[in-house]
């Protein structure tokens, strides 16, 4: 061993060691939005944010279904009792009467405070004689029973102005006393959990609580099914899933890249030898990420599979070309410049990944750059340095010889085959827009079927997507309550003129402390209130000091502290004030999602008057297929740049606009026909394609090179075949197994590049290498 | 359920002593009296009602007219004091109140109490003790001619509103309602079948 191969192989073990311990201690994540690309704006970064961290995400969606609604009914009770005592949940509701009681009481014991319609007027003598007669109607209703019991205290009906406000948004049903889908086959429970929601380990924790829990109600019971849906459910499925698919398609990579390996060298050393840099460089890609990021996102690990099909290239074409007539570092010089080239338009694809705007592709370009970068450093100076003395790996070529042969034959079809690339280019420009679906929910690892149960969950408990809202903020929680204030009373309007059906406040739930000061300095002293009530009485049926404990308990509500966040924990009123009322990075946002936009011109011209206040209307949908779009053209302008630099690179590197011209030629039919068959198999392209096809060129401009007639011309054309061949299957298998991965990012990209690198391949053999006919001898 | 209806016949009868005598070899019951009730067709009536209110210091006097429809429509109409309509058709409630302006609807389903109220009536015009007793402990008084019908809540929820729904009437015909409140307020409503 030489010293310099002394040196490389104790840098190597080092390099290892360090990237190890490294990679040892990096947590896995799997946040399902680093595949989402960053918003622009404020407003969309919160709801990004709080699909990551709000109470949104820590929310657990439960169906029970498969029995006749009191066994569905029993068993959504037994859960609720459970889960209330587990500490893993903060809050649960099944719509049991016991909770909707405890509600109904905080909201009794805050009316004065919380009601809306408190005003002076509502407490003068006309303002009392209006309430009272109202109660006398209400009394001689048949509902009356109902009622009687908290008139005496309540004249002026706060309490039911207040049920009426807030439970006229809950779509829920109740049958048997609790939460029940509409047709009766479900009884509806939901459930929040005390970990963050992107705490995955904490909310796989509490969902396997709640399974258990449900399974100790069974009590012998068969048949009764439990659905759970939510975002936490959501984030867990998707990290098993890709744990499973990362072990799983790595093993069967490794397996079939190996049995390929050893099927053409007959040697188990070689194999080991070969699989060398791909093991050291997806290590040194793993620690470079953790490094850069901060932790390894659970799709950079599927993403590994790929190093293990690309990087044995550089392995095998070392191994190709030695003779053990000559030391191992003179074919290496000679070989050099040219895999420095195929690592450097490599690195130049993955690198345009940094700039595509998803945290997660950025991810999987540190990955594959370092990873490439490493795995060629150790076959050009650890692998010779551990190369024993005269090694010679004869690969297999006995297949190449017929291959030259076809490929030769095959260069007369030439003209036809550019005539199909030309039409199946212009079917791809007619086809234009409606090749891509622009649906960001693509992006989304979640499987249709789990979005489906999602859906019809959120339908049953009535609370349908939200697709437009108005966001407000302000430097404190209270200030921006105020805004949302001023903002429903804007929104009130719109729903008085039909413009809109409704719309949701977190000021409804938690009015501001000025609203509340005023509604306390509403309510007269005591003297005058009972002046004001014994005027108003005058001439009706009702008994001399009936309302006591209505004058009692507004002079209580005059002195009251007023209602704070905190006074609302344990009610059903916390959960809406967090979902609509967050903190991010010091300001607070308050959201008002609005209901049944039926005048969009009408809502456009008050959108216009609520920016100047500082409020924002948002129409998700709008919104989100905007920046999907505009993420579309950033990804393509990244990829039309990441290859344009792969071609000044080839261009550089080979110093010649003709054998630049031949390596890019067929990367360019090979994106075509890649693209034409994608489109063909009816696959809707997504951006995630589109990085796809630029890692075909970044990738496959590794085989055309290789291919190219100088490289054919200094070697072997027979032995230079058979490694090319080799090093393309074994990365087509790489990418080729991302294809059946759950993950969407994985399955497009890996789809596009298997398909991609064997194109550019077979056209790199047959549009501009020059093969000759192989001479039998 | 039917053996269960005539077990509990049996014993009701059995309890009234004053009844079987009355109805000498026919063993009339609610069994019967619920066959009777359900032979009704659509019914037209107009009623007068006296609710007498703790919270007030004389009885609100009531009038207006009734209607049922088989087999679940129900609509009480208040013409006086105040004009109200109050329909129960299927599962769900609406109340409106005209001069206000005020019209709700409820599910029967969701409002627990309501509904045992609301069966009160429905059922025993229906003829359906089945319902009934889902709801309620039921005695029966009197005979085909004249019968009264007690009915306990059986449900905590409503025995906390309802102590007690009195129903009198006879041949086939409901011809009072009267209903104690566990508070102590009670109404008492007398109806008079139009001539069809």
């Amino acid at each position: 061993m030489t010293r310099a191969g002394g040196i490389a192989i104790a840098l190597w073990l080092a390099l290892l060691a360090a990237s190890a311990a490294l990679v040892w201690r990096t947590p896995l994540s799997t946040d399902l939005s680093a595949f989402l690309p960053r918003s622009p704006t404020p407003a969309q970064q919160l709801l990004v944010d709080q699909l990551r961290e709000g109470i949104v995400s820590r929310l657990v969606l439960v169906g029970i279904e498969g029995a006749a609604p009191p066994r569905l009914a029993a068993r959504s009770e037994a859960l609720r009792l459970r889960l209330a005592r587990d500490p893993a949940f903060v809050y649960v509701n099944n719509g049991a009467q016991e909770l909707i009681e405890a509600d109904g009481r905080f909201l009794f014991e805050h009316r004065y405070l919380l009601s809306p319609e408190v005003a002076p007027a509502r407490f003068t003598a006309p303002g009392l004689r209006a309430a009272l007669e109202a109660d006398l109607a209400l009394l001689a209703s048949p509902t009356s029973m109902l009622l009687t019991q908290v008139l005496p205290a309540d004249p002026t009906g706060e309490l039911l102005g207040l049920l009426d406000t807030l439970q006229g948004e809950a779509g829920a049903q109740t049958r048997e006393g609790v939460w029940f889908s509409r047709d009766g086959k479900r009884a509806l429970l939901i459930a929040q959990t005390g970990a963050q929601g992107f705490d995955i380990d904490g909310q796989q924790a509490a969902i396997e609580r709640l399974r258990s829990a449900f399974a100790a109600t069974a009590a012998g019971e068969a048949g009764v099914e439990l659905l759970v849906t939510g975002p936490g459910v959501f984030a867990v499925g998707a990290r098993t899933a890709i744990k499973q698919d990362a072990v799983r398609l790595s093993a069967i990579a490794v397996a079939l890249v190996a049995a390929l390996l050893l099927l053409v060298y007959r040697s188990l050393r070689v194999l080991a030898l070969a699989l060398l840099p791909a093991a050291s460089g997806a290590l040194a890609g793993a620690a470079g990420v953790s490094l850069v990021f901060g932790s390894i996102h659970g799709v950079t690990l599927g993403f590994g599979v790929t190093l293990i099909g690309e990087a044995d290239d550089y392995a095998i074409y070392l191994f190709t070309h030695l003779d053990p007539a000559f030391p191992p570092e003179r074919t290496l010089r000679r070989l050099s410049p040219i895999l420095g080239l195929g690592v450097l338009t490599s690195v130049c694809g993955f690198g345009a990944l940094l700039f595509s705007g998803f945290p997660g592709l950025a991810q999987l370009g540190v990955f594959s750059m370092l990873g490439l970068i490493v795995a060629v450093l150790v076959a050009r100076f650890v692998l010779p340095a551990l190369l024993p003395p005269r090694f010679g790996a004869r690969a297999s070529d006995a297949l190449a010889a017929p291959v030259l042969t076809l490929a030769h034959s095959a260069r007369r079809l030439r003209v036809v085959l550019l005539a199909a690339l030309a039409l199946g280019f212009g079917w791809l420009v007619l086809r234009g827009d409606a090749l891509w679906n622009d649906d960001l929910s693509r992006l989304s690892p979640v499987s249709e079927a789990d979005k489906q149960l999602d859906r019809s969950l959120r339908t049953d408990l009535g609370a349908p997507d939200v697709r437009q809202l108005v966001v407000v903020s302000g430097a404190t929680a209270d200030a921006a309550l105020e805004s949302a204030e001023r903002v429903g009373e804007r929104l009130r309007a719109l729903q008085e003129s039909a413009a809109i059906a409704g719309f949701d406040s977190p000021a409804r739930y938690l009015p501001s402390l000025s609203t509340q000061r005023a509604r306390q300095t509403a309510l007269p002293d005591a003297e005058v209130l009972r002046r004001n009530l014994t005027e108003a009485a005058r001439g009706l049926p009702f008994r001399d000091e009936v309302f006591e404990p209505f004058l009692e308990q507004t002079q209580a509500a005059r002195a009251r502290a007023p209602v704070t966040r905190s006074d609302l924990d344990g009610t059903g009123l916390a959960l809406k004030v967090d979902s609509l009322l967050v903190e991010r990075r010091g300001n607070w946002f308050a959201m008002l999602p609005l209901r049944g936009v039926n005048d969009p011109t009408a809502l456009a011209s008050a959108a216009v008057a609520l920016k100047d206040s500082g409020a924002e209307v948002l129409d998700l949908k709008r919104e989100a297929d905007a920046l999907y779009r505009g993420y579309r053209s950033r990804a393509l302008t990244s990829a039309l740049l990441g290859a344009g630099a792969i071609a000044v690179l080839l261009l550089v590197g080979l110093r010649s606009v003709r054998r630049a011209y031949d390596v890019l030629v067929p990367l360019a039919a090979a994106v075509v026909a890649t693209c034409a068959v994608l489109a063909a198999a009816g696959v809707a392209l997504t951006l995630f394609h589109l990085v796809g096809l630029l890692l075909v060129v970044a990738v496959g401009s590794n085989y055309s090179l290789f291919f190219e007639r100088d490289n054919l011309r200094a070697s072997d054309p027979r032995r230079t075949l058979a490694a090319v061949l080799l090093c393309n299957l074994s990365t087509a298998i790489g990418f080729g197994l991302l294809a059946f991965s759950r993950s969407p990012v994985l399955s497009a990209i890996g789809g596009t590049v298997a398909i991609g690198a064997v194109l550019s391949l077979v056209f790199a053999a047959l549009l501009t290498a020059r093969i000759e006919r192989p001479r039998y001898g | 359920m039917r053996a269960l209806t005539k077990a509990l016949c049996l014993c009701v009868s059995l309890m009234l002593p004053a009844a079987r005598a009355q109805a000498g070899a026919d063993a009339w019951g609610p069994q019967q009296l619920m066959a009777e009730l359900a032979q009704r067709e659509h019914a037209q009536a107009s009623f007068v009602e006296a609710k007498y209110l703790r919270l007030l210091s004389r009885p609100l006097a009531l009038s207006g007219t009734l209607s049922y429809t088989p087999p679940d429509r129900l609509e009480k109409r208040t013409l006086s004091p105040n004009e109200e309509i109050l329909v129960v058709d299927g599962d769900r409630v609406s109340v409106e109140i005209k001069a206000r302006r005020i019209k709700r609807t409820l599910s029967l389903q969701q409002h627990p109490v309501l509904w045992a109220f609301v069966e009160s009536l429905r059922a025993t015009l229906r003829g359906d003790l089945e319902t009934l007793q889902r709801f309620y402990r039921i005695e029966l008084a009197g005979d085909a001619a004249g019968w009264r019908l007690a009915l306990t809540p059986s449900e905590r929820r409503m025995s906390a509103v309802i102590s007690e729904i009195r129903i009198g009437g006879g041949d086939g015909r409901v011809r009072s309602i009267e209903i104690l409140e566990t508070r102590g307020d009670r109404s008492v409503m007398r109806i008079r079948e139009e001539a069809r």
